[in-house]
């Protein structure tokens, strides 16, 4: 687990597995993969893209959560490139309670952190639709420099819009401590919410067995 | 030799064939791709190309070679990337011959490229990316039009420093035609 202000950092597993059959086909989640086709994602999808990221040594799928342990949705670190030490960041509020929190700004801030402090990147890139106002905050709070416009860039429900890039320097990085007592973060003290029904491991097994040819 | 795709003035499109990819192992170790790879060298070995050859699927590009009117091949000129429901092709283009930079040929190449681009595949705009060192290729994107989007500061090691990435675009109505661009630019055969 890494440690932050608001949220940690865990392994995107067991709840969050879980979670993210649901949160992949959700809006948070198309609007932080803007390239997405919006297409559905059945549960072997969801299974093949954690496994995807697992093996994938230049990637990381990260679950963040409050300190209570109430998991709010995930980071992702993409497309590494070793050679100029620039990695693509993106993160979805599975939990759209959240949208726009402080915890959300943590867990960007976190996600800096690693990818700075313990990876060595030198550049962080991200991406943002025109109209995610919340990403748009999140990425200017934490420190991101708006770096261009790819103009109607998209096509999003029926019209092409903006695509606003971002990119944050290893010398415009404070350090995580510098940038939150900069910021002052505030937790938004929402109630966790119940635990994801789950299949016991045996009941998962009897099902795999009954449904095998 | 396949007959021409796309007929330009100094050069012709043509299949990325056999001659092409023959000659792709001395163009990928030289210094041509420094410029295309915005800073990377390689040692390409041929077993590795043909491997790469092989495992690509060819769903996602669209290459063509680039010759001269007596049929030398000088390198490639492509879309990497248009995903259909945003009709915005990601374009590519290399000149594997020194000799062949800085003549034009580039240019009547990607001009046929982008007519392709707009004029059969409908593509509403095309995009690249470049490294701000490529004084070549920025020129050639303010003359032919294109706008700069975007400026990603120190994204590219290239030449012992860091240098700018810059993404420039054309939209379908600031694409005046190939025959206009030509008089404006002056291409000559």
């Amino acid at each position: 687990m890494f440690e932050g202000t608001l949220v940690d950092l865990v392994p995107f597993e067991d709840d969050y597995a879980t979670y993210l059959e649901s949160w992949m086909n959700e809006e948070a989640w198309f609007r932080a993969h803007l390239w997405d086709r919006r297409e559905p994602h059945p549960e072997d999808a969801v299974k093949k893209y954690i496994e995807k990221m697992e093996k994938n040594e230049r990637a990381a799928l990260i679950g963040y959560q409050t300190k209570a342990g109430d998991p709010i949705g995930g980071l992702i670190y993409d497309h590494e490139w070793s050679r100029v030490r620039k990695v693509e960041v993106t993160f979805f509020t599975g939990d759209s309670r959240y949208e726009g929190t402080d915890e959300v700004l943590d867990g960007l801030l976190m996600l800096a952190r690693y990818c700075f402090e313990t990876r060595n990147m030198h550049r962080l890139d991200a991406m943002s639709l025109a109209f995610d106002e919340a990403r748009i905050d999140a990425l200017r709070r934490a420190g991101f420099v708006h770096e261009g416009t790819l103009r109607q860039h998209i096509r999003w429900d029926g019209d092409y819009v903006d695509v606003e890039l971002y990119g944050l320097l290893e010398d415009e990085w404070p350090g995580y401590a510098a940038r939150i007592e900069a910021l002052g973060l505030q937790a938004s003290d929402l109630e966790p919410k119940p635990k994801p029904e789950k299949k016991l491991e045996d009941e998962k097994a009897l099902d795999e067995k009954i449904l095998a040819p | 030799m396949a007959a021409a795709l796309a007929e330009g003035l100094l050069v012709d499109l043509v299949p990325y064939g056999r001659r092409f990819l023959d000659l792709e192992h001395r163009w990928l170790n030289d210094e041509g791709v420094f410029w295309w790879a915005v800073g990377g060298r390689w040692f390409a070995t041929k077993a590795g190309l043909e491997r790469e050859r092989l495992e690509d699927d060819h769903q996602r590009h669209t290459q063509f070679g680039l010759q001269t009117k007596d049929g030398t091949p000088i390198g490639l000129v492509g879309i990497n990337w248009m995903p259909p429901e945003h009709r915005a092709a990601m374009l590519t283009a290399f000149i594997g011959d020194p000799a062949y930079w800085g003549g034009g040929y580039g240019t009547d190449g990607l001009l046929l490229l982008l007519q392709y681009t707009f004029d059969w595949l409908d593509a509403r705009r095309v995009w690249l990316m470049t490294m701000s060192l490529n004084e070549r290729v920025v020129r050639q994107m303010e003359k032919v039009g294109f706008r700069l989007e975007a400026r990603q500061r120190r994204a590219t090691w290239a030449a012992n420093g860091w240098h700018d990435m810059l993404t420039y675009a054309l939209e379908r109505d600031e694409w005046p035609g190939r025959a206009v661009l030509i008089e404006r630019l002056g291409l000559q055969a």
